[in-house]
């Protein structure tokens, strides 16, 4: 069978049409509040949306919890990357501390972790630490798991060339346990960026005694019906999300480009 | 260095049911200065054989000393002398082919500039000038082939064990590859082990090509080959070439005939 040749056609299309469908579903979602009259309560219309987004931006508030919630998430995600790629790394390369750290492992990962909240907020109040600890520990475990078996799995071939070439146990952690390891830390780091943005903005919004960021913009602007404000929270929150998790992909490859191909 | 191989016996996992016998009394002096070829069906154990000598497996007995015919004595210690080149080549992905070629002399604490140095002269020696920064993975397969024979040349170490190193080639890179093989072995002179299956490689190659009897692995035969040396592929057309080959080649049949009927007995069993 010959290999079918997309048309020029064909071609136009596929680089047209994915923005195109976005254009139409918003001018359709801006028609129908109009022609039905939909109270701007249950469903604003895009360009109303866009006033009060543009609105929140040009006074200042947008940027400010924007900031806010990006801090905390990077906050959280440092904290739980330091510890999580510790703790993995000494459990592949100690036996003793993997057998431990096991049990718990395999104790606490099924925990859904938001359900700790009320214990944290009886623990560390609703302040900045609790908002912390909740996304770290969140963000931990599949970091942790991630890099240990990353660590575990290390190609054997290279070990044993690296000990055939005259390296000692610690330069083959060092130089070829650890390379081969980055793989699988860097796909934990991602999992554990995802769970850490959730869980920051989860957070927001149950214990907003700072008053601050994308989860209290939410729920507050929510529990009095400014529905607008809530779109507007939700388009910023997608976009830094998407920023964020695109910026971190760019990162790995940046700093590990054999690792591109590897995964 | 000659290498002696005494009563060699492997086995692989433990308890009666899952043992397996990949070795059994395996006994030889592979001569200094030497390609001895290991051909045989796979599975004969030919790939464990020279990593026990490389000292990377060990084995479960006998012994194996490795001895420097101007001096008496040897030593038991194996590793030291001898270099492996691996049939998966190994090359570390994350370093650049000059690093993956400086790998040896970094571990033993060589500053950058003299391993750098000499690698670079060493790239240059299996014609691959110019790609030193490149990564492994930007080469084709007979140029990542140099560069692990780069890897392993630097060691300076007077073994070298090759397992199947070019058996993932295109038979055209095989070709150069084997004479490039054959360049260096008449410029160094190292005693080289040259695990294969390919009876051809092995007659080229070798001065001694040693038929491996499949699963347990034992010395079947030893054929001598005494073409002249330095060789090239054109003595694949000569007579003498296709006596051995023609001898290798019914002791292999014989070999692959016999594993093949024990499998299909396992099967039904």
């Amino acid at each position: 069978m010959m290999a079918r040749r997309p048309s020029t056609l064909m071609i136009w299309a596929e680089r047209i049409l994915p923005a195109l469908s976005v254009v139409l579903f918003v001018l359709a979602w801006e028609a129908m509040v109009w022609i039905r009259e939909i109270p701007p309560i249950f469903l604003p219309a895009p360009s109303s949306i866009a006033r009060y987004l543009w609105r929140m931006i040009a006074d200042g508030s947008m940027e400010y919890h924007v900031l806010i919630t990006f801090l905390r998430i990077m906050g959280g995600f440092l904290i739980a990357a330091v510890t999580g790629i510790a703790l993995g790394v000494l459990m592949g390369m100690s036996r003793l501390v993997s057998r431990i750290a096991d049990l718990w492992i395999a104790a606490l990962y099924p925990l859904p972790k938001i359900s700790l909240i009320p214990l944290l907020i009886i623990w560390l109040g609703t302040g900045e630490s609790y908002k912390l600890v909740i996304s770290a520990i969140t963000a931990f475990f599949p970091i942790v798991m991630s890099t240990y078996s990353g660590i575990r799995q290390a190609d054997s071939g290279l070990i044993k060339a690296a000990r055939d070439l005259g390296a000692n146990r610690r330069q083959v952690q060092w130089h070829v346990v650890l390379p081969c390891a980055i793989p699988s830390i860097f796909s934990g780091l991602q999992l554990g960026m995802g769970v850490t943005i959730i869980l920051v903005v989860a957070a927001e919004m149950i214990g907003g005694s700072s008053q601050s960021g994308m989860g209290y913009l939410l729920i507050s602007a929510g529990q009095v019906m400014e529905t607008e404000k809530v779109f507007a929270a939700l388009i910023v929150l997608a976009v830094m999300g998407a920023v964020i998790i695109k910026s971190q992909q760019w990162l790995d490859r940046k700093i590990a480009p054999w690792a591109a191909s590897a995964q | 260095m000659d290498i002696v191989v005494e009563h060699v016996r492997k086995t692989f996992g433990s308890g009666d049911k899952s043992e397996v016998l990949a070795l059994d009394d395996v006994s030889h002096r592979f001569g200094s200065q030497k390609i001895t070829c290991l051909l045989g069906p796979s599975g004969c154990g030919k790939s464990t054989l020279i990593q026990i000598i490389g000292g990377i497996e060990d084995a479960t007995s006998g012994r194996i000393r490795i001895e420097d015919p101007a001096r008496s004595g040897g030593t038991t210690k194996l590793g030291a002398e001898s270099v492996m080149m691996w049939q998966g080549l190994n090359l570390f992905p994350w370093r650049s082919v000059i690093d993956n070629v400086a790998f040896g002399p970094q571990m033993h604490g060589v500053g950058k500039a003299q391993r750098y140095a000499r690698a670079t002269e060493l790239l240059a020696s299996v014609g691959l000038r110019g790609f030193e920064q490149h990564m492994p993975a930007q080469l084709s397969g007979g140029m990542r082939q140099r560069v692990a024979l780069a890897r392993a040349l630097i060691m300076e170490r007077p073994i070298m064990l090759m397992d199947e190193p070019f058996g993932a080639l295109d038979a055209q890179t095989k070709i150069v590859m084997q004479e490039e093989l054959l360049r260096i072995f008449d410029r160094t002179k190292k005693t080289i082990l040259f695990v294969t299956h390919a009876i051809e490689e092995a007659i080229l190659l070798g001065d001694e090509v040693l038929v491996m009897t499949a699963r347990p692995g034992r010395i079947k035969e030893i054929i001598k080959v005494d073409l002249p040396r330095p060789r090239g592929l054109d003595i694949l057309g000569s007579p003498e070439f296709a006596a051995l080959f023609d001898r290798a080649f019914h002791l292999i049949r014989d070999e692959v005939t016999r594993a093949m009927r024990e499998q299909e007995e396992a099967v039904r069993a």
